[in-house]
């Protein structure tokens, strides 16, 4: 098995959304070597090479892998979380054992899809971009006729974990 | 002659069997009572060896994997779970999670937030009727039910003006499942069955009831005190949206645990609220699940050891262990036949029946003679209604009572055969 163990070592509520939690867990293995073929494989990944990291998204939570560490935002308990983390060590150990099938990708940006920017953005159709809602923004945002900075509540303290996923997204639609 | 321990255990015994014996059976037993005072005295200087048989109430022993983890988890971890943001705090959580993962495993669920525990299942049955079942609602039972199932249903009854239609199972056999197709009403809720007889060890047709519940859309809660971890679950296959469990039967875990698998999408009230360590602004129950149904500190220790036994049961494989238990049920139906004066209840097939068999020895009172095995034996028997009047009333046992003897994964066809002796030569003195 090449990643043997995860293990969470830090939960805290989500600062956007307190029913919801957030989480830092240890890998037992250094995963380096697997994250090009991570990027190749996993639809919507945003992968930087140079850190290295890979953030990847599992239906609404988002993750970011590190080489001996993972975050994760808006699990919805710590269940949830332990079942994701779960679905990513089977995915890291199949893509791993499958690597010689796979060609790496090292390319540092993924274009993300307009679902995904919207995803992660504060949702409360408040208007202040000018849009009628938040669905309109993303759109307009993943063609160019929208900046993120125009979402006033991102820019709150409350949104700072969605905030800093957003802006590694919006880095790939440039 | 009696020995001076024997004579105290038979003078306090029947200071005690008379009062009872004025209440339950008009006095009938004294006779049985002079009987079995010689019983021992024919057993002395015979070698009296633990055998346990009352594996239906509760299995023993349990895998040495089960007493080391929940001694590793009480010795050095002891935190709970999901109630600290320290290492020892989540390394617990991540155990219970390991245990509901082991679970999901063995009955074959995908998402196991929707595996919900509980202390036992008497908890799990109460927790999906109560919070299920609304007012006037039409519920199809069995005669076999236990009284955990029977009890909450007479109290919704009651309450919430539930109506009941009760299969029959006229000498302890299965439900008919034609009959169930045909009390089906537009307005029945939920059909809610036992897997397999506490009593008489009857095995229920759950594939065919699976079938007919899922063709009408009317959920399906399964009792399987009896059948989990002895019988092979999978809850797609058999179409059980409500699955209750529990941990110190045929799991082989420890008691105080169980649970309760909720189907995707099925509306069940909490009937407890309170911390559940997060979430914690929140002025109602989280709606996401476990959290929902898990109030209150879990029961660690129990769910880690309950974890180790699952473990256990999964090397072994379900199949093996049915397996084991039908070789085993084969062998006790074998010999309790050719036991003189024995009358044996329930299926006499193994394919029909779970390892649970309830019997009477002539007229002797069941009390009794659980006693004798137990006092001059060693033979651990569990006599009475086992909680199930209504199966009794199928076997015309409600008066009387049976006893009741269940191996279990860990006893042999020697213990069965030791048994087997025990009875002749009871019945023969």
């Amino acid at each position: 098995m090449f990643l043997r163990k995860v293990e969470i070592t830090y939960v805290s509520p989500c600062l956007a959304d307190p029913q919801k939690i957030r989480l830092k867990a240890e890998l037992s293995d250094d995963i380096t070597e697997v994250m090009p073929y991570l990027n190749a494989t996993v639809k919507a990944a945003i992968y930087n090479h140079e850190a290295p990291n890979l953030t990847l998204s599992k239906e609404f939570r988002l993750i970011t892998l590190y080489p001996r560490e993972l975050t994760m935002i808006k699990a919805l308990n710590t269940t949830d979380a332990w079942q994701v983390i779960d679905w990513l060590q089977e995915l890291i150990n199949d893509t791993y054992a499958r690597r010689s099938e796979i060609a790496p990708d090292y390319r540092r940006k993924r274009r993300p899809h307009p679902l995904q920017l919207y995803s992660w953005l504060p949702r409360l159709n408040c208007k202040k971009c000018g849009e009628q809602h938040c669905l309109a923004f993303a759109a307009l945002l993943f063609s160019g006729q929208q900046e993120l900075k125009n979402c006033e509540p991102l820019f709150s303290h409350n949104y700072r974990e969605q905030r800093e996923v957003l802006l590694e997204l919006a880095k790939a639609l440039r | 002659m009696l020995t001076a321990k024997a004579k105290e255990a038979f003078n306090a015994f029947n200071a005690g069997f008379k009062e009872k014996g004025k209440l339950l059976y008009q006095g009938k037993y004294s006779s049985h009572a002079v009987r079995f005072r010689a019983m021992p005295a024919q057993r002395e200087g015979k070698e009296k060896v633990a055998i346990y048989l009352d594996n239906a109430a509760t299995t023993y022993p349990k895998p040495e994997a089960v007493y080391k983890a929940i001694d590793h988890y009480l010795r050095h971890i002891g935190a709970s779970a999901g109630r600290g943001a320290y290492r020892r705090a989540l390394e617990a959580d991540g155990l219970v999670f390991k245990t509901r993962k082991l679970l999901g495993r063995l009955f074959n669920i995908a998402d196991v937030s929707n595996i919900i525990f509980t202390s036992n299942v008497t908890e799990s049955l109460n927790l999906a009727l109560k919070g299920f079942l609304r007012e006037g609602d039409h519920v199809v039972t069995s005669h076999l039910e236990h009284n955990s199932m029977w009890r909450p249903l007479k109290v919704l009854e009651k309450e919430r003006n539930i109506r009941i239609t009760v299969l029959p199972s006229p000498e302890g056999k299965a439900l008919d499942p034609e009959q169930l197709e045909r009390t089906i009403l537009p307005g029945t809720r939920l059909v809610a069955l036992t897997h397999a007889s506490n009593v008489t060890g009857t095995l229920m047709p759950l594939k065919e009831v699976g079938e007919i519940c899922r063709r009408y859309h009317v959920p399906l809660l399964v009792d399987t005190a009896q059948t989990a971890g002895v019988f092979p679950l999978d809850i797609k296959e058999l179409k059980i949206d409500l699955l209750a469990f529990t941990g110190h039967k045929g799991l082989l875990g420890p008691t105080g645990t169980g649970g309760l698998y909720i189907a995707p999408g099925l509306e069940i009230k909490p009937w407890k609220e309170g911390g559940t360590g997060g979430a914690s602004l929140l002025e109602h129950q989280p709606e996401d699940l476990p959290d929902r149904f898990e109030a209150g500190t879990l029961n660690v220790a129990g769910i880690v050891g309950l974890g180790a036994a699952v473990e256990f049961i999964l090397e072994k494989g379900v199949g093996q262990i049915r397996e084991h238990e039908k070789a085993l049920t084969a062998y006790a139906l074998e010999q309790l036949c050719q036991v003189p004066g024995l009358t044996l209840y329930g299926p006499l097939n193994a394919e029909e029946r779970v390892g649970v068999f309830s019997i009477n020895l002539e007229d002797i009172a069941p009390e009794e003679l659980a006693y004798v095995l137990d006092e001059a034996y060693g033979i651990m028997v569990r006599a009475g209604l086992h909680c199930a009047p209504q199966a009794h009333r199928c076997i015309g046992t409600v008066q009387r009572g049976t006893v009741r003897i269940s191996p279990g994964y860990f006893n042999t066809k020697e213990e069965i055969e030791a048994l087997s002796v025990a009875l002749k030569e009871i019945i023969s003195h």
